[in-house]
């Protein structure tokens, strides 16, 4: 682990540190995040699951905020305050799942696009296209009213339809890469296909990847938000999304139960925001164009 | 990022039209079901039954003021000594909308098309099985003769269909059969003048309605894709009149200014379905039911370990009645309620032992599994569009887990729902049925004899078969004194509970509302009391006439939870355009 290759990264990660530090809404951003983070892990510990349970609810139902009911309860009486609460492990889940899935095809297929020139670049170019210019939400909701439904469907649903966007950057990036002269000359050295990608092309697309995926995960939030608004979602799990849903097919919003439909609105909106504060810093660090323009 | 701009969208509603203007007075009226089909012979759904009771004249009806029967296309009827012949005299001078006239030939060809052909069977099939022969000797007689005394002869909810445009169809099942030019003549008070599927139904006033014409022009049926958009549009004036509402709807619209709301006794029953084992007609099994539904013992624990008063209390908000047999209170002399022996109770320990009992263990996983080692995992089939069964599904699959029986929830759409409880392919789901004044056909749908001839037809509600029960249903359908048949319909409805095909779960209230300052004179049945929409009948909307000077169109009813649902949704597009934006400026500044 002392090789030079690894100091020389953990050099350029605290350079990466010192000047995301410098940027106060990313800082923020990401405060906020990992507060959100630690708490949906712990929520199974601080807090009881059986709240969850419609059957053994002990409020009265759309109960407006009270000492007992901090956000008041939904309509078969369970706390809002505890739903929120564990509706951000789901739509967690969903986010990070779905983009790794998304990120993994898209940096995939950028790569070996960019790569490999000639036909193999055509068809995945051709491919890339046909999914960038496809209604994503429409293609997500087929898929997901076709397989069985759970989260994984969901996953799935997301993660297929939001890659386009990695490839192409993920492409643009690797040819820029490959067309320095340290690339043609290992090529020259001897260097393998497998030898430049992964010791050359993909070090040097990672960072724009990572950024690039906090962002990915703020839309995959709210493409799981909507599938579930829409009652595509696992329906056996609280996740923002069916609670959203079931406030108004129960006609609470008509009720005006302004509490059931702002915590996981709200909810959405901030965890949206602290990835794309974050996906944004981390843009700004690691873009050299943007960081030139400043 | 599209995706986000369907929430606010979902809130508005559909965009209908402002108010018409003043020379045409339009009734428009919210539909949250959709439509199955519009042909009278197909039309399963509630919603499509009670447009076609607009569109076509029975032979009698049951009265708006107390559902005895009243003349239709029928103005006298009598019964032979033996009970066995019914000689109908048709309404002299009654015409088609396109001019024709009604003749007794009309409702033989009805009538007997039903009884030839499966396909024309699968919405009334119930009425006719028991006829054996109908013939039109003139125009203005119509003689049905039937293989027993039948009680429901004047209670026999069927469309009569001019013979002139029908008796060309050949293939009942066809989609052509929902066009205009078929459905759209009819000797009712109103006939269908237009349909856009999942869109509108507008229905024309019948100036030549034997009744006299509506004293409203136009009818129409607008599909509103949950209860929370047509409420919004009923507070807005976009809308006259919405049915269905939930508890939390009803009480936010009681009190509001211009709008009239209406609570009555439903004619519904809310049920669990539990697979018993489809079969078609022959016996042979059809759909892919789990196995262990067929053991009766299962269905029983089941019952035990659904609490329907919570159901009614929470989910309900309490607009809603204990369930005990198929024939909800409303209709009090078939009413059956079983006594406190004979009841399922909620008590999951009971449920828990008797299936240890019957074999069923339960495996390291806490879910039990048959003697055949397959595990208790049911479906659970129910309606995404209704907010009963998204939050019911919840509560029956806690008290199921309880008892050792994973559930996996799957709601889908009205037409899915219907699909697959028709084909048998469901383990458990919820569903429900109008009744009508006549329990004939409620209860005629349980027998062997409306098993399906097609997997997919739609006349047999639970594929519930058994020789008790179909011999109390032959005893109750041939007692003509009324206190006998009820005590027989009374006692089919025991043995349907004792074997549990399916569990009624209860009986909802029917919570309406609708705007008092543009229409006034919507009957109820029965008078004072009952529904308005969806009655065995016309009268509701027939009645309807406009207010004097009535307001139009009042737009100033947006609630503050409307406003704050907009909020939400303009927030969540604000911050989804914002990260698509800035997604995109990044994928700009990146590219080649």
């Amino acid at each position: 682990m002392t090789s030079p290759a690894w100091q020389r990264r953990r050099t350029a990660a605290g350079q990466l540190w010192r000047e995301f530090r410098t940027n106060r809404g990313g800082l923020i951003g990401l405060g906020v995040l990992v507060a959100i983070v630690v708490l949906a892990v712990l929520a199974p510990l601080i807090t009881d699951e059986g709240g969850l349970d419609v059957i053994t609810a002990t409020g009265s139902p759309l109960e407006p905020p009270s000492g007992e009911y901090w956000l008041g309860t939904d309509v078969d009486g369970r706390s809002v305050l505890l739903l929120t609460f564990w509706g951000a492990r789901v739509s967690l889940l969903v986010g990070f799942a779905a983009t790794i899935l998304s990120v993994f095809i898209g940096t995939l297929v950028g790569i070996v696009a960019a790569h490999f020139r000639g036909w193999p670049s055509a068809v995945l170019l051709r491919i890339t296209d046909f999914f960038l210019v496809l209604p994503s939400l429409v293609l997500a909701i087929a898929l997901s009213s076709v397989l069985t439904k759970g989260i994984w469907t969901i996953v799935l649903a997301v993660g297929v339809t939001s890659w386009p966007a990695t490839a192409r950057l993920v492409r643009a990036q690797t040819l820029t890469i490959e067309s320095r002269p340290y690339i043609e000359r290992a090529t020259a050295l001897g260097g393998g296909h497998g030898h430049i990608i992964g010791k050359h092309v993909l070090p040097a697309v990672l960072p724009l990847v990572l950024a690039n995926t906090t962002l990915v995960v703020g839309s995959s939030i709210i493409a799981e938000s909507t599938l579930s608004f829409l009652g595509l979602g696992d329906p056996t799990v609280v996740s923002w999304g069916s609670m959203l849903q079931t406030a108004l097919s129960s006609g609470s919003v008509t009720a005006g139960a302004w509490w059931y439909l702002l915590p996981p609105g709200l909810a959405i909106v901030v965890i949206v925001l602290s990835f794309t504060l974050v996906g944004r810093a981390l843009e700004t660090v690691l873009n050299p164009r943007l960081k030139a323009g400043r | 990022m599209l995706v986000v701009l369907a929430v606010p969208l979902l809130i508005a509603g559909p965009v209908t039209q402002p108010a018409q203007a003043q020379s045409e007075t339009v009734l428009r009226v919210a539909l949250i079901q959709e439509i199955d089909h519009l042909n009278p012979f197909t039309a399963s759904f509630s919603s499509s039954a009670m447009i076609g009771r607009f569109a076509w004249e029975f032979l009698t009806l049951p009265s708006a003021e107390d559902a005895t029967p009243t003349g239709g296309v029928a103005e006298d009827w009598q019964a032979s000594d033996d009970k066995l012949t019914w000689t109908f005299t048709i309404r002299e001078g009654m015409t088609w909308s396109d001019g024709e006239p009604v003749t007794a030939e009309d409702a033989a060809f009805t009538f007997n098309r039903i009884m030839s052909d499966p396909k024309a069977a699968e919405a009334n099939g119930s009425y006719v099985e028991n006829f054996e022969k109908v013939t039109a000797p003139d125009e203005r007689t119509l003689v049905i003769k039937t293989k027993a005394p039948q009680a429901s002869m004047t209670a026999l909810d069927i469309p009569i269909v001019p013979e002139h445009l029908w008796s060309d169809v050949t293939d009942m099942a066809a989609p052509e059969t929902d066009e205009l030019d078929l459905v759209g003549v009819g000797s009712g008070p109103f006939v269908i003048s237009e349909y856009r599927p999942n869109e509108i139904v507008t229905l024309e006033a019948n100036p030549d309605y034997w009744r006299g014409a509506p004293q409203i022009d136009e009818l129409q049926f607008v599909k509103f894709e949950n209860a929370d958009a047509a409420v919004a549009a009923l507070k807005n004036g976009e809308v006259d009149f919405v049915n269905r509402l939930t508890q939390a709807q009803f009480d936010s619209l009681e009190g509001e200014d211009g709008i009239e709301t209406n609570q009555a006794s439903g004619r519904r029953y809310r049920e669990l379905l539990m697979n018993p084992g489809a079969t078609n007609i022959e016996g042979q099994p059809i759909g892919d039911g789990h196995p262990a539904l067929r053991d009766v013992e299962v269905r029983r624990a089941i019952a035990q370990a659904i609490d329907p008063q919570v159901l009614v209390d929470k989910v309900l908000g309490g607009y809603g009645e204990l369930p005990g047999g198929l024939v909800p209170p409303i209709y009090e002399d078939f009413h059956y309620m079983p006594s406190d022996e004979d009841k399922f109770t909620f008590d999951p320990a009971a449920a828990n032992r008797a299936l240890d009992e019957a074999g069923y263990r339960k495996g390291p996983d806490g879910v039990r599994a048959g003697a055949d080692g397959r595990k208790l995992e049911f479906r659970l089939t129910a309606r995404s569009s209704e907010d009963y069964g998204l939050r019911a599904s919840d509560y029956l699959a806690g008290w199921l887990g309880d008892i050792g029986i994973k559930v996996t929830k799957n709601l889908v759409s009205d037409n899915e729902v219907d699909e697959t409880t028709s084909s048998g392919n469901y383990d458990l789901a919820l569903s429900g049925w109008g009744t009508n004044p006549d329990p004939d056909y409620i209860l005629g749908k349980q027998t062997c004899a409306s098993l399906p001839a097609t997997s997919g037809s739609s006349s047999s509600n639970a594929f519930f078969c058994d020789e008790t029960y179909d011999e109390l249903y032959a005893k109750q359908a041939a007692a003509l004194d009324p206190a006998t048949r009820a005590e027989f319909v009374k006692q089919a409805q025991a043995r349907y509970y004792e074997q549990v095909p399916s569990l009624v779960l209860d009986y909802d209230n029917v919570l309406e509302a609708y705007r008092s300052d543009r229409f006034t004179g919507l009957q109820r049945q029965p008078e004072g009391e009952g529904q308005i929409m969806e009655q065995t009948g016309y009268w509701g909307f027939y009645g309807a006439r406009p207010v004097e000077g009535g307001a139009g169109d009042d737009g100033g009813g947006v609630s503050a939870g409307t406003w704050v649902a907009i909020g939400a949704g303009a927030l969540l597009v604000l911050v989804g355009g914002g990260t698509a934006l800035a997604r995109r400026r990044s994928a700009a500044d990146d590219r080649e």
